[in-house]
């Protein structure tokens, strides 16, 4: 399989003293569901405005389906990449259906009147996320949960071989977090689309994907270190068992989990100064 | 399953409003003063001037006055929409950017230096406010852009510190002028609707249907751009561009009304948040339904004008103003709750 989504030595920073990402280079496979983690602030939802082209990195490139991302204009670049951002609600009152709609834009005309294609690739979408039965309703009357369906509904009705999600399940109830979670592997398996998923909860990135990118928010030295320690790593692939061991989680993000096991993935819980049966951290 | 809009059925609501128009038009013409009889109207100009003077009042006065209240109306209620959209701000209206403040700089600088020259038929007044909302508008963008990442506070921030300024300006300038300049600035600043010539009406039209034509092009982007840019460039949209040519043709338009009418108050923000409850936020038809209602509300206002305190005339800016805020009022308490008639 090859990759679609090609980073190599990206760097980024907002202001030249303070680097978010540093040197970061890795390979999507077509196909695959990455999970995105990493405490806050350390270039999660940075990396993925890089990969969506809202950002340029300082250094390094990014190659999506084997062309530079620069060298794509900004409708070429919907058609291959849907986004879907944390919650919001727009100022006007669309209706379900006109926000569904709105993701067929790529693909319009001059005066931006959609087709039957277009109308066929709504109604799969609204039915694959089951939205048709609000479709009429206004989008800012729905609960927290049914808009994030909607929005992954838009996704999937632009119709991309790539979905960026930042944070999906923010603010949702367990249910609806395995729901969500459930809507994009099944778009992965079924129609082969590449997700790269932002999460703070690293049990359903561990579950749900291929690979897990953790990024650790530390910078590497400008110069290399002269008492002959390592530079600090700023980031790791790799299959979700292999990246996230209790020590590593510790060590990323400054807290004790309690380890368990379903199946073969490994589940965490954090505990804090108060939390019961904290000696029971890392007890797997 | 999902009902979106279509050119079919928006071509059917474009067509029935321009019926409303028509109607109002033909309503609104035949009212006034002086009484005009629409049998002696039909009977056409008669062989000597006066011999038909019905005619000549409906034809002559009455008919480009209500083609210049269509214009106007339909210039701020297309540009309100848009500015509302690209500022993603329901309370922005045509004026919002300092457009207000610019063309009644160049108002009052026209009646200060005492110019009475003509331009097209137009009166210096016209051409001076025109100049002036241009070249604030222009500064706005400018110093919109700029800066930051905000770009769209920025352009409000603007937009409120220059109108801030150019008040001060003007009120400077009304405090040194004699009390009949004074007089003329005031009476332009509340908004009137006046007869022109053909030739000014003619090419304001044109300008007029052009811009509203070129904005309805961008018009399936405004719903996208209106949910924030980052949003829209992810679906596609190239952002600036859609904003650059939406903002400028806004601006032009309203330079347009502004330097055919003075301050006409209210349409650009009411007719816009009325045809949204009616119609809803797409802005494929939101705009020419806006365009076409902003007339025919212009229309009515100014007949009023006209009417109310006859043979005296109102400004219409009064009469937008005091008609205006409680017809919204009725809408929103009408339509609060979702309606699907129109949908």
């Amino acid at each position: 399989m090859s990759s679609i989504i090609e980073v190599k030595d990206v760097s980024f920073s907002y202001v030249p003293q303070s680097t978010i990402l540093q040197d970061v280079s890795f390979c999507v496979k077509a196909g695959t569901f990455l999970s995105v983690a990493g405490p806050n602030g350390a270039g999660k939802t940075t990396l993925l405005n890089l990969l969506c082209g809202l950002l340029r990195p300082q250094a390094g490139s990014i190659v999506i389906d084997a062309a530079h991302i620069e060298s794509y204009s900004v409708r070429r670049l919907a058609q291959k990449i849907a986004v879907v951002r944390q919650e919001f609600v727009p100022v006007f009152d669309f209706t379900v259906a006109e926000v569904v709609t709105m993701a067929r834009t790529p693909y319009l005309g001059t005066f931006g009147f959609d087709g039957k294609t277009d109308r066929e690739a709504v109604n799969q979408a609204l039915e694959a996320t089951d939205t048709a039965q609000f479709a009429m309703r206004p989008l800012k009357n729905l609960s927290g949960g049914e808009r994030q369906r909607v929005f992954i509904a838009r996704a999937f009705a632009q119709n991309t071989a790539i979905m960026l999600l930042d944070e999906p399940t923010s603010f949702l109830d367990l249910k609806h977090q395995v729901h969500i979670y459930d809507l994009l592997k099944a778009a992965q398996l079924e129609k082969g689309k590449t997700i790269v998923a932002i999460t703070h909860d690293i049990n359903l990135a561990a579950q749900y994907c291929d690979e897990i990118l953790l990024l650790t928010g530390r910078r590497r030295a400008m110069q290399r270190p002269e008492n002959g320690t390592e530079d600090p790593h700023s980031y790791f692939i790799g299959k979700a068992k292999d990246i996230l061991s209790p020590a590593q989680i510790e060590d990323v993000f400054g807290v004790r989990v309690f380890t368990g096991k379903v199946g073969k993935e490994n589940f965490f819980i954090p505990l804090g100064r108060f939390a019961k049966d904290s000696g029971q951290a890392n007890s797997s | 399953m999902a009902e979106v809009l279509t050119a079919r059925s928006l071509a059917i609501r474009i067509l029935l409003c321009l019926a409303v128009l028509a109607v109002v038009m033909c309503l609104c013409a035949l009212m006034g003063s002086q009484k005009v009889s629409l049998k002696k109207v039909l009977a056409g100009p008669g062989k000597s001037p006066g011999e038909n003077i019905d005619y000549e009042i409906l034809v002559g006065f009455r008919l480009p006055r209500v083609v210049l209240a269509v214009l106007v109306g339909a210039a701020l209620a297309s540009a309100g929409v848009v500015l509302q959209a690209i500022l993603r701000n329901p309370l922005a209206d045509p004026y919002i950017l300092g457009i207000s403040s610019g063309a009644g700089l160049g108002a009052i600088t026209a009646v200060l230096s005492g110019a009475t020259w003509s331009f097209w038929g137009g009166s210096p007044i016209a051409a001076f406010a025109f100049v002036g909302a241009i070249i604030t508008v222009w500064l706005v963008w400018l110093i919109g852009r700029a800066t930051g990442k905000s770009q769209i506070t920025n352009l409000l921030l603007a937009g409120v510190v220059i109108n801030a300024f150019l008040s001060a300006v003007i009120m400077f300038l009304t405090s040194i002028a004699r009390s009949d300049q004074v007089y003329s600035t005031i009476f332009w600043l509340m908004g009137n609707i006046t007869e022109k010539s053909l030739s000014v009406l003619g090419v304001s039209a044109g300008c007029i249907l052009a811009g509203t034509i070129g904005l309805f092009g961008v018009s399936h982007r405004l719903n996208i751009l209106s949910l924030g840019e980052q949003e829209a460039k992810g679906l596609g949209v190239d952002t600036v561009k859609t904003q650059i040519v939406a903002f400028a043709l806004a601006a032009f338009i309203t330079a347009i009304a502004v330097s055919l009418s003075g301050l006409v108050g209210f349409v650009g923000l009411v007719v816009p948040h009325g045809v949204r409850l009616v119609c809803g936020p797409d802005h494929r038809q939101l705009l020419p339904i806006s365009a076409i209602i902003g007339g025919a509300f212009l229309v009515a206002a100014d007949t009023l004008a006209r009417i109310i305190v006859a043979p005296a005339q109102l400004p219409v800016g009064v009469i937008t103003a005091i008609a205006g805020g409680p017809f919204f009022l009725v809408l929103l308490a009408r339509y609060s709750r979702k309606i699907s008639w129109l949908k």
